[in-house]
């Protein structure tokens, strides 16, 4: 890979090579959704900055379903944004049932109360261990 | 890959610190069934939103497959933060281009005057932020 990025459009970021694998697998992890070989550090403070978690596990996440071919960079950013928007929702409200209990720590059956409550947390009924 | 999907599980550290920004401390059980139901979530979400670029015949998953997806799986809630945070990530990607564009002038200019080369970086500053206001207007 060249020492300066190619200028190519963000939405179609992966879909040059029109394989279905990692387009660039010599490439390092995109975790600041930075397909670019900009300096480690500052790709580093984007990341922390706009998403917390990294992109390079929510990819992995998605090229695990079999009908999914290519996704670009913003779309693994909003997955990874908008799952954190989840885990903080599911965490304020399991928290409703911990206070309810009197207490200060989130147990697993306040998780399990708010998922069974909450018909937008229908879908991950029968999924956790 | 041997493993199940829902072994992809996401960083420990990250789940809990935004759990404890959100509400309070989880306990080691409820932290790894929230994981796990990130996790799902994901899985969940891509699933959904590539029926939405499927049925626009498209092989690539983009950002408003997934706004559809959110709507679709009754999430509402999280399209204006997640437009904000998509037009954040928009000009950071913007600002990171520009910024290598221009360290690869800078290195090109170093070999000749180095005055030059601060009244470039100045221009190019200009230019920048003319580009981040447009920037503005757009999301709006």
């Amino acid at each position: 890979m060249a020492a300066t990025a190619p200028v190519a459009p963000a939405e179609s970021e992966l879909d040059r090579s029109g394989a279905e694998d990692e387009p660039r697998s010599a490439e390092p992890e995109e975790d600041a959704g930075n397909g670019q070989t900009g300096p480690t550090a500052g790709a580093q403070q984007q990341q922390h900055r706009l998403a917390k978690l990294p992109l390079s596990r929510i990819k992995a996440l998605m090229k695990a379903d079999p009908d999914v071919s290519l996704a670009s960079q913003e779309s693994v950013f909003i997955i990874a944004k908008a799952t954190e928007l989840f885990v903080e929702m599911i965490a304020k409200d399991a928290l409703v049932y911990a206070q309810q209990g009197k207490r200060k720590t989130l147990q697993r059956k306040d998780l399990d109360n708010a998922i069974e409550a909450i018909d937008e947390f229908a879908f991950l009924e029968g999924t956790l261990d | 890959m041997a493993e199940r999907p829902e072994d992809l599980n996401l960083p420990n550290a990250v789940i809990t610190r935004i759990i404890k920004e959100a509400s309070t401390c989880p306990l080691r059980e409820a932290r790894r069934a929230i994981s796990q139901a990130a996790s799902v979530f994901v899985l969940y979400a891509t699933s959904c939103a590539n029926n939405f670029a499927m049925k626009a015949k498209r092989k690539t998953l983009n950002a408003g497959d997934v706004m559809s997806a959110m709507e679709e799986m009754e999430f509402e809630r999280f399209l204006q933060p997640l437009r904000e945070a998509l037009e954040a990530y928009k000009k950071g990607q913007k600002g990171k281009k520009e910024a290598s564009e221009q360290k690869r002038k800078d290195k090109e200019k170093k070999s000749s005057s180095t005055d030059e080369n601060d009244k470039s970086r100045d221009e190019e500053e200009d230019e920048h932020m003319d580009d981040e206001q447009e920037g503005e207007n757009e999301g709006e």
